[in-house]
């Protein structure tokens, strides 16, 4: 995303129009081709001057889901996601997306109606100050109080969305704004700066790994927002470094490849965590030792140094000491530091070989007993039969625990999450987003009985774009993870968690027009998931889990990553 | 207790831009201790004095925080100072 700036269409001569036809212009001249929003009376005269656009205009039924959506299609494209909505509660109902965005680094584009600027600040029908609230949830935000300036400011946003650290960018525009005729050049040229890595601090770097006997790379989701995935994977074959991802950088690294540990923290695969723990040297890579990856932050790898590479100068430092800094861009300094250790091969055999027999001894195991669907397995086998098209779209739970710990992901667009805010309703937004986005993925949506719910008005927007979503919802009758934390940590005092009386999904699902039906029984599995992946349209399988099902190994709340417990 | 800094902020007069560097200073885990502005042009020239909430606040960081915000020209601290200073 940071490479690759939008690029403008030819500059033509300048015309007359509204502000609203010229930020539905602009947006066209930036190449987007989908919009997902929610009309309402301030954003009135930008959806006048849709229709005839060409744009396609995705009505979702809550405007969270807008912005979920954006943001998910943002993922799998590598392009701009944008949403709209308009002023007071359209923009208020943004805010948990725009979050998600900018905890994920998603490059996304928000526009907002706003009442007109005389009446700003008077406590107007349906004027909140957006722009105030949502300030510290953004990479940047504009108020454009002149429709002259409306071309620049979309072209302001698109890059500044996309370049360096994305991040949500949110235009607010006033209703006069987007009435006022005007005339206004299009085709500023932003330059696309970019930061080279410095050639000393990657010689370093080399040195730092040449001298370790353990070294670990640490990727996180900036390996692939920088499109360094490639790049990567050819430094870690390079140098046969052993390889742990966080959450959002799963599938950087093929989950089948040598050396892949897995993902480390909270619920982090035990081989992950004890080559943390041992590591003499960690290559950080795009990841900012966010605490559900490191445990207790001053028992995080005690014996490491770290060399960490990250656009974002301000999160070299922010957390732990670094001894070598690698900023700018990272898919350039990856290349040069693997053209670097090209020159002659490490000595760490010791090393990978502990690495390697420490994950095939705690690879995980799928001989539970018992007749019910055993989760894990399901999702491991979900994955497979989908192929190198999958792409999950999670929501939040420990669903989302055990997609990351038992799926297979060919690439990490194939695994979308909502990492950083860990924002329940995701899954089924979020796959909408993704499948716009490719039509030829195969996208699932998986999600938990409680975070389904709260979006689950969107099932009525699969059915009306004929969105080939498919959903497998993991039904414990409760919210597991808060369940599980419960039991563990509260004495089992279970409060609030109880969802026994959820409604009949399979009747939701065909309610609102969407092929549905149910798994019970382990037998039951191979089959619902071919006809799940068989289906024409949007189908749902709603499988019934064990209630008493949790996600292990687990790091608890506050503890080093090197207390990890493990189930009965 | 660490004595405060004081940084020095170049920054534009769009909308919302004081309230994005103060409420960033702050979310950040800093006090402000005393702040000084003028208008210069189409920007604005401001000094802020912080001190961190706890030890484990820093002013370095803080400085590169506010030096990826949109805006900000220029900033200088006693320990470091953007590269377009």
């Amino acid at each position: 995303m940071s490479a690759a700036a939008p690029a403008l269409k030819t500059a033509s001569a300048p015309a007359v129009m509204t502000g609203a036809r010229l930020l539905v212009s602009s947006l066209e001249r930036m190449g987007v081709e989908v919009v997902f929003g929610y009309p309402g009376g301030a954003i009135m005269p930008i959806y006048d001057a849709l229709t005839g656009s060409s744009l396609k205009h995705i009505l979702v039924r809550h405007e969270q889901a807008a912005a979920f959506a954006a943001d998910a299609y943002a993922r799998l494209s590598g392009k701009v996601g944008v949403c709209m909505a308009t002023s007071g509660p359209g923009a208020t109902n943004l805010i948990t997306g725009i979050a998600n965005a900018m905890m994920d680094s998603a490059p996304m584009v928000c526009i907002t109606g706003n009442v007109p600027q005389g009446v700003m600040g008077t406590d107007a029908f349906q004027e909140i100050d957006i722009l105030g609230v949502t300030l510290p949830i953004v990479k940047h935000s504009i108020l454009v109080r002149d429709a002259t300036e409306i071309p620049a400011a979309i072209e302001q946003a698109f890059h500044i969305a996309a370049s360096g650290r994305p991040g949500p960018v949110l235009v607010d525009l006033p209703k006069d704004v987007q009435f006022a005729e005007t005339v206004a050049p299009f085709g500023f040229n932003i330059p696309n700066e970019t930061t080279e890595a410095d050639p000393d601090a990657i010689a370093e770097a080399e040195r730092f790994i040449r001298a370790a006997q353990r070294p670990l790379i640490y990727i996180g989701g900036g390996v692939k927002i920088g499109r360094a995935t490639e790049a990567l994977r050819a430094f870690a074959e390079t140098t046969g470094i052993p390889v742990v991802a966080t959450l959002n950088a799963l599938g950087t690294v093929p989950t089948d490849a040598p050396g892949f540990l897995g993902m480390l923290g909270m619920h982090g695969a035990r081989a992950a965590n004890e080559a943390v723990q041992a590591s003499d040297l960690l290559i950080v890579m795009g990841a900012r030792f966010d605490d559900r990856a490191t445990g207790k932050l001053a028992e995080f790898a005690p014996h490491a140094r770290v060399v960490h590479f990250d656009v974002d100068a301000s999160e070299i430092g922010k957390l732990r000491e670094t001894h070598v800094a690698v900023g700018g861009e990272i898919r350039p300094a990856i290349e040069a530091l693997t053209a670097r250790m090209a020159t002659a091969p490490l000595a760490i055999d010791p090393w990978v070989i502990r690495c390697a027999s420490a994950a095939e001894r705690h690879a995980a195991r799928y001989d539970a007993p018992g007749e019910g669907v055993y989760a894990p397995a399901l999702l491991k086998q979900l994955s497979e039969m989908a192929g190198d098209r999958f792409v999950a779209a999670c929501d939040v739970g420990q669903h989302q625990m055990w997609a990351a710990q038992h799926c297979r992901f060919a690439r990490p667009e194939a695994h979308i999450t909502s990492g950083g805010l860990g924002a329940m309703g995701f899954g089924l937004p979020a796959g909408l987003g993704a499948q716009m986005a490719d039509p030829e993925a195969v996208v699932v949506t998986i999600a938990g009985d409680g975070g389904f719910m709260m979006n689950v008005q969107e099932l009525a927007t699969l059915r009306r774009y004929g969105v080939p979503l498919k959903i497998v919802l993991l039904d414990n009758s409760s919210l597991g993870l808060v369940r599980q934390w419960q039991e563990l940590f509260f004495e089992e005092n279970y409060s609030e968690i109880d969802l026994s009386d959820n409604p009949d999904f399979v009747k939701v699902a065909e309610a609102f027009g969407v092929e549905a039906f149910r798994i019970d029984r382990r037998d039951q599995v191979e089959a619902g998931l071919a006809r799940l992946l068989a289906a024409e349209g949007a189908c749902l399988a709603h499988v019934v889990i064990d209630p008493k099902e949790n996600v292990w190994p687990l790091v608890p709340p506050g503890k080093s990553n090197a207390e990890m417990m493990e189930g009965a | 207790m660490k004595m405060s800094d004081t940084i020095h902020i170049q920054i534009d007069r769009a909308d919302g831009s004081l309230q994005r560097l103060i409420g960033l200073v702050e979310r950040r885990g800093f006090h402000i201790d005393g702040i000084n502005m003028a208008d210069e042009g189409a920007m604005r020239r401001i000094a802020l004095t912080v001190r961190g909430r706890d030890a484990a606040r820093s002013i370095d960081t803080l400085g590169r925080q506010i030096d990826r915000l949109i805006g900000v020209a220029r900033i200088q601290a006693q320990t470091f100072q953007s590269e377009a200073a």
